[in-house]
């Protein structure tokens, strides 16, 4: 054994919290010959296990790459900062899980870009690998990098460091990169001719490669445009997507954590995509069309992974379960095949509606679960604004079902600082939450139980998101979220009702990042420099130091959250295609200002967004077969 | 019916807290298809009863737990079933029924075997270095000498954190056995101690009682491998499995 795997094992790990965060001895964790196959590559995610090993794209991309012969997919996630600092005092390099190799002796790595305050992390882990963070500075004998998932659709803060960004769902396209990454090398004697593969690899559809654009300014500085400076290379790039979710490939054998994570439990992916159309929500547009799976496949599934597990409780996973057109006939047969053996079942995502609380009750026979609900503004005119389809009425019912049912807890999601916001919808906020915790005390004193109904109120700060309709919206200004923030609470009386909110700094350093261009990749890295990472972490997240950041750079970040911006104005991301026209997000949000709603193209009209007249997908509903 | 499983936590599940092998014993069970019993109540727990629990860090090769079926199942084709769906790192070496133990494991266990490897961190003068072999035997007598001097004194007491504050206990009685041995810069050291409700010694205790003893300095990142847990009754030492 090489000298610092032993002091790694016999002087680091005993000291640090968690040491199964570093090890990947899990049941159903796969460990393979790395002379035996052509492609070495890491999943690299950035934040700590127990998150990372929460997140079903993980184990779906580490299923299918280890089920080929030729490529194996080892993990590794951001080392806590106990580690870290052991790892920084003793020159050892930040390691994989499965082989305990430096992660720059791999071939390729793929990050995951799930929210951008993990983006200091990115930088944090290459940096502890011993592999420099710009990627022109990377020559040929380091492993090429790639990213993918949500923030891949702007990546442009990042593409300073990561050479190749993935859009759309991965397990559509992995396999045809690796093909590509392994026979490059096979004719190379196993290395790599970095910019010749990256050209190989823009061919590919749903494969970015940033170096090969440059981004245009005008003479104010503001940003103008994206040009092709590479021939054959696209102006644009769209998004790849899985056409039929029982075709698709899904991870039977997903690994087993030893260590509590954020969701112990097998995974039932049930649909992809929601068309509801919040017109604040990024994943709606995303992972647009929906596409169902079947009832039966998923029984199967459920069957396989329980026996490849070990786990006792199932969950039902999409953007919005309830949704699902089958979602009765399948809960009542998991249900009933499960109950025996003591596995439960869970549902996270629950429309606001009386059908949903009534699966929850189905639910419930095996094992009790807190119910949350999103009504995300206070006022009917703002919830229409937003194009959520919910009404006080409805949320009234709710309320009655869930406290008739037994519960005497509820959740409710709300965000603060939409476009058209006034005091009046902050009110209805107030309001909306007293008038349920009344119901809730009725149907209690009804049904003569002694407890009091408790509800929870979490507000969160709109993000405006690329690739939304509020793409072009200025986020509130910092003191002005902050103001709202206490205003509601002046206006929240209730002692049964707790009121909790996000930290309007970090929604803010969300929304410049979210919406930022190139220029911000030297903010990361001196903010990276400045010591920030896990900036997700509230106990982490120190904005004193991002505010510095920005001023060693000379970038005003109020510019690109608090502005908002034309039709006509160019968009970083415009040439990163999701499928749904520019076009269509303009009308939605002409939309909103008028008040208007959209219907849902399950059960509506197409509203023709573009995504299956341009990617040659359909809508694909189980219902009835 | 109830099965007694000798099993054993070895290197790479040394870092599991006994929370985590207990989850992981169970969805190994649950892998492997077994019938098992649940608790009644609103929240049902599989019926599993650990003999004694290992802290993080410690391995081990004979540990036991008690498992409760809903249905008859030979005691092997439950050792065939567990060992094919165990993670790494976990093995289970015997299944037996209990037919005559009336009590728990935990009641009825009272004797821990430990090795614990202690590195010695003395800086080795280099003439003595060249001869290392002869440095053995001279340490090897000098740590006998240690051991015999400390197991000679009736008393040792060490602090420990109770409920109601730190309290003194004479952990010497406790002690049955204790040797040392020289290995390189390592001090090995295996010892048997008394454990389970009737009163426990913690091997680290009984290191900190050689350490104050000790010519030499001893690191503190001590490797702990219990080797096996036991009924001491009628003048003899049982394994559990001969008593189930
Ligand atoms: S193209 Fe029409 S049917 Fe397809 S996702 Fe868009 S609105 Fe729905």
């Amino acid at each position: 054994m090489e000298q610092w795997k032993q002091v790694l094992e016999e002087e680091i790990l005993p000291k640090v919290m968690k040491p199964l965060r570093y090890q990947g001895n899990e049941y159903n964790a796969v460990k393979k010959d790395w002379k035996a196959v052509k492609l070495r590559s890491l999943f690299a995610f950035p934040d700590v296990y127990e998150v990372g090993m929460s997140h079903l794209g993980l184990q779906i991309l580490y299923g299918l790459v280890n089920e080929q012969a030729d490529y194996l997919l080892e993990r590794v996630f951001a080392p806590w900062t106990d580690l870290e600092e052991e790892l920084r005092s003793r020159g050892i390099p930040l390691f994989s899980l499965e082989s305990v190799k430096p992660i720059a002796a791999f071939d390729c790595l793929g990050f995951t870009l799930q929210y951008e305050m993990s983006y200091t992390n990115i930088l944090n882990m290459l940096d502890l690998g011993g592999i420099p963070l710009l990627a022109k500075e990377r020559g040929d004998d380091y492993p090429v990098i790639m990213a993918g998932g949500p923030c891949a659709y702007n990546p442009e803060p990042l593409v300073d460091f990561i050479d190749f960004f993935v859009l759309g769902e991965g397990e559509e396209v992995i396999l045809e990169i690796y093909q590509i990454m392994a026979e490059h090398r096979a004719l190379r004697q196993g290395k790599q001719d970095k910019k010749q593969l990256l050209k190989e690899l823009a061919q590919v559809n749903g494969v970015y490669v940033p170096a090969f654009y440059e981004a245009l300014y005008d003479e104010k500085g503001k940003f103008a445009g994206m040009k092709v400076k590479e021939p054959g290379v696209a102006p644009r790039v769209a998004k790849r997507v899985v056409k039929d979710l029982d075709q698709a490939y899904f991870p039977l054998r997903p690994i087993v954590p030893y260590l509590e994570v954020v969701h112990d439990r097998m995974m039932l992916e049930v649909l992809r995509g929601c068309t509801r159309g919040c017109r604040f929500c990024q994943a709606g547009v995303l992972y647009r069309p929906v596409r169902e799976r079947s009832k039966d496949l998923l029984v199967q599934q459920a069957e396989q992974l329980s026996k490849n597990t070990g786990h006792n409780e199932i969950s039902l996973t999409s953007l919005s379960t309830s949704d699902y057109t089958c979602v009765e006939p399948l809960l009542r047969e998991v249900l009933n095949r499960f109950e025996g053996r003591n596995i439960g079942v869970s549902l996270p995502s629950l429309r606001v509606d009386s059908f949903s609380v009534n699966l929850a009750k189905e639910v419930q026979r095996v094992r009790k679960t807190g119910l949350t609900f999103a009504p995300e503004a206070g006022t009917q005119r703002l919830r229409d604004v937003i194009n959520k389809n919910v009404t006080e009425e409805k949320m009234l019912e709710v309320a009655e079902a869930v406290f008739s049912e037994g519960w005497t807890q509820l959740k409710l999601y709300f965000m603060l600082g939409l476009p058209t916001e006034t005091l009046v919808d902050l009110e209805g906020i107030a309001e909306l939450a007293a008038k349920v915790l009344a119901k809730g005390r009725e149907i209690l004193r009804e049904k003569g139980s002694k407890q009091a109904p408790k509800i929870t109120v979490s507000v969160s700060s709109f993000v405006p998101k690329p690739h939304t309709a509020f793409q072009w919206e200025a986020q509130d200004s910092l003191a002005l979220l902050q103001e709202k923030q206490k205003y509601l609470r002046s206006k929240i009386k209730e002692k049964r009702i707790t009121y909790n909110y996000h930290d309007a700094e970090l929604s803010f350093m969300e929304a410049v990042f979210a919406k930022g261009d190139r220029r911000l990749g030297q903010v990361l890295l001196a903010a990276w420099r400045l010591g920030c990472r896990f900036d997700g972490w509230s106990e982490y997240f120190c904005y004193e130091k991002w505010q510095e950041a920005f001023r060693q750079v000379g970038i005003v970040p109020e510019q690109i959250a608090n502005v908002p911006l034309e039709f006509t104005t160019p968009l970083p991301w415009d040439h990163l295609d999701s499928g749904v026209k520019k076009e269509f997000l303009w009308q939605e949000r002409e939309k909103a200002y008028q008040i208007t709603t959209t219907g849902d193209c399950r059960f509506a009209a197409c509203s023709v967004c573009g995504v299956c007249q341009d990617l040659d997908v359909a809508v694909s509903l189980k219902k009835g077969e | 019916m109830l099965l007694c499983l000798q099993y054993s936590k070895e290197e790479e599940a040394r870092f599991l807290s006994h929370l985590d092998l207990m989850m992981a014993m169970e969805r190994a069970f649950r892998r492997a298809g077994l019938p098992l019993a649940f608790s009644e109540g609103f929240n049902p727990h599989p019926r599993i009863a650990y003999a004694s629990a290992l802290a993080v860090g410690v391995t081990s090769e004979g540990e036991y737990l008690d498992l409760q079926l809903r249905e008859e199942l030979p005691p092997e084709v439950v050792l065939e079933r567990v060992s094919k769906v165990l993670p790494r790192g976990l093995r289970v070496k015997a299944v037996v029924p209990v037919t005559k133990r009336k009590q728990s494991l935990m009641a009825v266990i009272n004797l821990a075997r430990y090795r614990v490897e202690v590195p010695i961190v003395q800086d080795y003068d280099q003439e003595i270095e060249k001869e290392l072999l002869l440095q053995e035997v001279i340490d090897q007598e000098v740590i006998d000498r240690v051991i015999a001097q400390a197991i000679a004194f009736p008393v040792y007491l060490v602090q420990r954190q109770g409920k109601k504050g730190i309290r003194e206990v004479n952990i010497r009685p406790g002690i049955r056995e204790l040797t040392g041995q020289i290995r390189g810069r390592k001090l090995i050291l295996e010892m048997a101690v008394q454990t389970g409700s009737s009163g426990n010694v913690k091997p680290e205790e009984v290191v900190k009682m050689v350490r104050a003893r000790s010519p030499w300095q001893l690191g503190e990142n001590l490797r702990i491998h219990r080797l096996g847990l036991y009924i001491y009754a009628d003048t003899q030492v049982w394994l559990p499995l001969e008593r189930s």
